[in-house]
C-alpha cells in the first residue's frame, strides 16, 4: 500500500495509442425523476435499469458506435435534475458540449413546463446556436398517464427548432428507440463537423477499462443499432 | 497510553489473519474503555472521540446508540413521541424526497423483506419531513436522504429524527442553504489538499481540467451514496461524526492520492478522469485512509488552506469565509486547553520531524510524504488534534460539541 503513494514515473503514452476517434460529447438535462439516468443507462448498456438513484452532480457514460465505419465515441453527461445543482454546480460539464438533449416527462406536465427553464439554462451556459439540441419526451409507456401530449410538444421543439422524440427508456417496442434517437444525434454531429471533433492532442494514452465495463461495452456493440 | 497502543494500529487490520486474536482482545478492550467513558459523570467524551476515530471505529451499532447522541451533544431522555402527521403533501420538497427515497432501495441491506422495506422507506420520508418543517432555513438537497437513511438504519426512528436535526443543523448546514455555494467552497478545498501531497497528481488534475463535481456525492452524503458496504458507511460515519465538519473533504483527497497510480495513468481529460475518479473502489483499506485523513488535517488544517480555497472561487465564498472567520475568532478558549494543545502540537511536529521524509519542492511548501508518515505517526495523536483544531475552524459549527 505505502508503495502506491511513491513517486510513479511511468507516465502514460509508453503504449502505442489506440487509433484516434472522435469524441461527441451530449448532455442530458431536465427535470429530476424524468428518467435521464434510464435514458443515459439503456443507450449504454443496452437496457433499462432495473435500480435508478438519484444522480447527484454528474454522472458520465459512454458507447463507441460505428457510423459509416468510423468508430466514435459518444460521451453522455447525465446531469442531476434537482434545481440548486444548476447554475454554478454543473457548469463546468456545459464546456465544450456538441449537443444537448432536453428530458421531460409525458406522465408529468411540470416536467414539460420547466423547459423553458433549460433552455435558458443553457443559453446562460453560452451555448451557441449552432449546438444541436433536441427534445426528448419519456416514459410513453404509461400510456393512461400521459399528462402531456404530442401537439403542445410538437409546437414547442418547432416553436426552438429542435426536433421531438417521444420515447420509452423502458419500453423497448416503441417507433421511437432510445438508441435510434441517440443514433441520429451523432449522424447529424458527425455530417455537421467532419473536422472539428477529435480527440485532444496529448491524451493518448489509454483508458483501463474495469472488466464489468468492458463486458458491459460488448453487449452493447453486440446489439442491433 | 492510547499513543502507545495505536502505534501497532496499522500492523494488523481487523481482518488480517495473524491480527485476528490481536485485534480480539483489542477490541474487548475497546468496548470496555467506551462503557467506561459512557459511564462516568459527566460522560467522557474526548475518549468517545478518540474510539470513534481509532481502528474499527463504534465497533457495532448497539454502542453507536448509545455513542452518536454523546458526538452530537443530544439528550436522548426526551425524544419526540410522534412525528406530527400531515406534513406530508403540504411539504414544498415532499415529491422531491418521495422520488429520491423511492429510488433508494440500494441503501437497504440486500436481503430485508419488501413490506419492512418500504416501512422504513415511510418512515425515512418522515424523518426528512420533520426537520425540514422544523427548519424552514434548510433546503432539502438529493443525497441527504442518503445521510439520513444511514441514521434510521442504526438508530431506529426516534432517536434518528433529533440526531439528524442536529446533524442538519451543524454538520450539513453549509449542504442545506438556498444555494450549493457553501458547498462548492468547500470543494475547493480538495485540490490544495491534493497538491500538499502530491503535486504531480494535482497538476494531472489540473490540466485534465476535471473539477471536483466527482467528489460532490462523496462530501454532501458522507459517502453513504457511493459505498455500497453499509459496515464501510457506518465506520465513516462514526469517524465523521468525531471531526471537524470539514473532515469528508480531507477523506475525498485521501482517496484520491491513495489512488495515484490509476489516476496518472488515465488518459489526461475531463472525461476520463472524472469516470475513474467517481467510481469509488469498494475494497478501500478504510483504517489506514481514515487515519491517513487525519495526518493531513493536522499537517494542513483548513485555516491553512482557506485563502486558495477562496481565491479558486472569489466571488460568493468570501462570505462564507467571513462567516468562518466570525464564527472562529468568537470563540474563546480558557488558557488551559490552549495550554494542551500547544503540548500537543510539540509533540506531534517532534514525531513528524523524526518520522517523515521532507521531500523539499520549488512547488510545495512542505511536502510529507504520506507513505512514510501515514501509519507511523500516532493515530492518538493526530486523533486529538483533529478534535482541537476543529475549534477554530468550524464553518457553522456549535462549540458546544467539542468541550
Ligand atoms: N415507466 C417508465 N418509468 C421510467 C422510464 N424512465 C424512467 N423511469 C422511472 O422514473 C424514475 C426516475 O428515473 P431516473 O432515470 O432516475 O430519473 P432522472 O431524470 O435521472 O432523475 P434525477 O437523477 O433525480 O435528475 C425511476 O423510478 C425510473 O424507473 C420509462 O421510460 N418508463
Ligand atoms: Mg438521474
Amino acid at each position: 500500500m505505502e508503495s502506491s503513494l511513491e513517486l510513479t514515473t511511468s507516465l502514460p503514452g509508453t503504449c502505442l495509442p489506440p487509433p484516434r476517434s472522435r469524441i461527441f460529447k451530449i448532455i442530458v438535462i431536465g427535470d429530476s425523476g424524468v428518467g435521464k439516468t434510464c435514458l443515459t443507462y439503456r443507450f449504454c448498456a443496452g437496457k433499462f435499469p432495473d435500480k435508478t438513484e438519484a444522480t447527484i452532480g454528474v454522472d458520465f457514460r459512454e458507447k463507441v458506435i460505428e457510423i459509416d465505419g468510423e468508430k466514435i465515441k459518444v460521451q453522455l453527461w447525465d446531469t442531476a435534475g434537482q434545481e440548486r445543482f444548476r447554475k454554478s454546480m454543473v457548469q463546468h460539464y456545459y464546456r465544450n458540449v456538441h449537443a444537448v438533449v432536453f428530458v421531460y416527462d409525458v406522465t408529468n406536465a411540470a416536467s414539460f413546463r420547466s423547459l423553458p427553464a433549460w433552455i435558458e439554462e443553457c443559453r446562460q451556459h453560452s451555448l451557441g446556436q449552432e449546438v444541436p439540441r433536441i427534445l426528448v419526451g419519456n416514459k410513453c409507456d404509461l400510456r393512461d398517464a400521459v399528462q402531456v401530449g404530442t401537439d403542445p410538444a410538437q409546437k414547442f421543439a418547432d416553436s426552438h427548432s429542435m426536433p421531438l422524440f417521444e420515447t420509452s427508456a423502458k419500453n423497448p417496442d416503441d417507433n421511437d428507440h432510445v438508441e435510434a434517437i441517440f443514433m441520429t444525434v451523432a449522424h447529424k454531429l458527425k455530417s455537421q463537423k467532419p473536422l472539428m471533433l477529435s480527440q485532444p492532442l496529448g491524451g493518448e494514452g489509454f483508458m483501463p477499462m474495469r472488466k464489468s465495463e468492458e463486458e458491459e461495452e460488448k453487449g452493447v456493440l453486440a446489439c442491433s443499432c | 497510553m492510547y499513543l502507545k497502543k495505536s502505534k501497532s494500529i496499522g500492523a494488523s487490520s481487523p481482518l488480517n489473519g495473524i491480527g485476528k486474536q490481536d485485534w480480539n482482545s483489542r477490541r474487548k478492550r475497546k468496548v470496555g474503555e467506551i462503557s467506561q467513558a459512557l459511564s462516568v459523570t459527566p460522560v467522557d467524551v474526548a475518549a468517545l472521540r478518540r474510539m470513534a476515530i481509532s481502528e474499527g471505529g463504534l465497533l457495532t451499532d448497539e454502542i453507536r446508540c448509545r455513542v452518536w447522541p454523546k458526538l452530537l451533544n443530544v439528550n436522548t431522555d426526551d425524544l419526540p413521541e410522534k412525528l406530527a402527521e400531515g406534513l406530508r403533501e403540504n411539504h414544498k420538497d415532499y415529491h422531491q424526497v418521495l422520488l429520491d427515497v423511492r429510488r433508494s432501495l440500494r441503501r437497504f441491506p440486500p436481503g430485508m423483506p419488501d413490506d419492512q422495506r418500504e416501512g422504513l422507506q415511510e418512515e425515512l420520508i418522515d424523518i426528512i419531513l420533520h426537520v425540514l418543517d422544523r427548519n424552514p432555513q434548510l433546503y432539502y438537497y438529493q443525497g441527504y436522504h442518503d445521510i439520513v437513511v444511514t441514521f434510521l438504519l442504526v438508530l431506529g426512528e426516534r432517536l434518528a429524527t433529533v440526531l439528524v436535526e442536529k446533524l442538519s443543523t451543524h454538520h450539513l448546514r453549509d449542504f442545506m442553504d438556498p444555494t450549493m455555494d457553501n458547498t462548492k467552497h468547500i470543494l475547493n478545498y480538495l485540490m490544495p489538499i491534493i497538491e500538499r501531497v502530491n503535486p504531480e497528481v494535482h497538476d494531472f488534475m489540473q490540466q485534465a481540467e476535471v473539477g471536483t463535481i466527482f467528489a460532490l456525492s462523496w462530501l454532501i452524503t458522507w459517502f453513504g451514496h457511493v459505498l455500497s458496504d453499509f459496515r464501510h458507511v457506518v465506520r465513516l460515519y462514526d469517524f465523521f461524526l468525531a471531526c471537524h465538519p470539514l473532515m469528508p473533504i480531507y477523506f475525498a483527497a485521501v482517496i484520491v492520492l491513495y489512488r495515484e497510480e490509476e489516476v496518472l495513468e488515465c488518459e489526461c481529460d475531463m472525461a476520463s478522469v472524472h469516470h475513474l475518479l467517481s467510481q469509488i473502489p469498494q475494497d478501500l483499506p478504510y483504517e489506514m485512509l481514515i487515519s491517513r485523513a487525519g495526518d493531513l488535517f493536522v499537517q494542513f488544517p483548513p485555516s491553512e488552506l482557506a485563502r486558495e480555497a477562496t481565491q479558486q472561487h472569489s466571488q460568493q465564498t468570501a462570505a462564507s469565509t467571513f462567516k468562518d472567520f466570525e464564527l472562529a475568532s468568537a470563540q474563546q478558549r480558557p488558557d488551559s486547553v490552549l495550554r494542551r494543545r500547544r503540548k500537543e502540537q510539540a509533540a506531534l511536529a517532534e514525531q513528524a520531524q523524526a518520522q517523515a521524509m521532507v521531500v523539499a519542492r520549488p512547488r510545495a511548501k512542505r511536502l510529507i510524504r504520506l507513505a512514510v508518515m501515514g501509519l507511523t505517526v500516532a493515530l492518538g495523536a493526530a486523533a486529538l488534534a483533529v478534535v482541537n483544531t476543529a475549534l477554530e475552524w468550524a464553518p457553522k459549527l456549535d462549540l458546544q460539541f467539542f468541550p
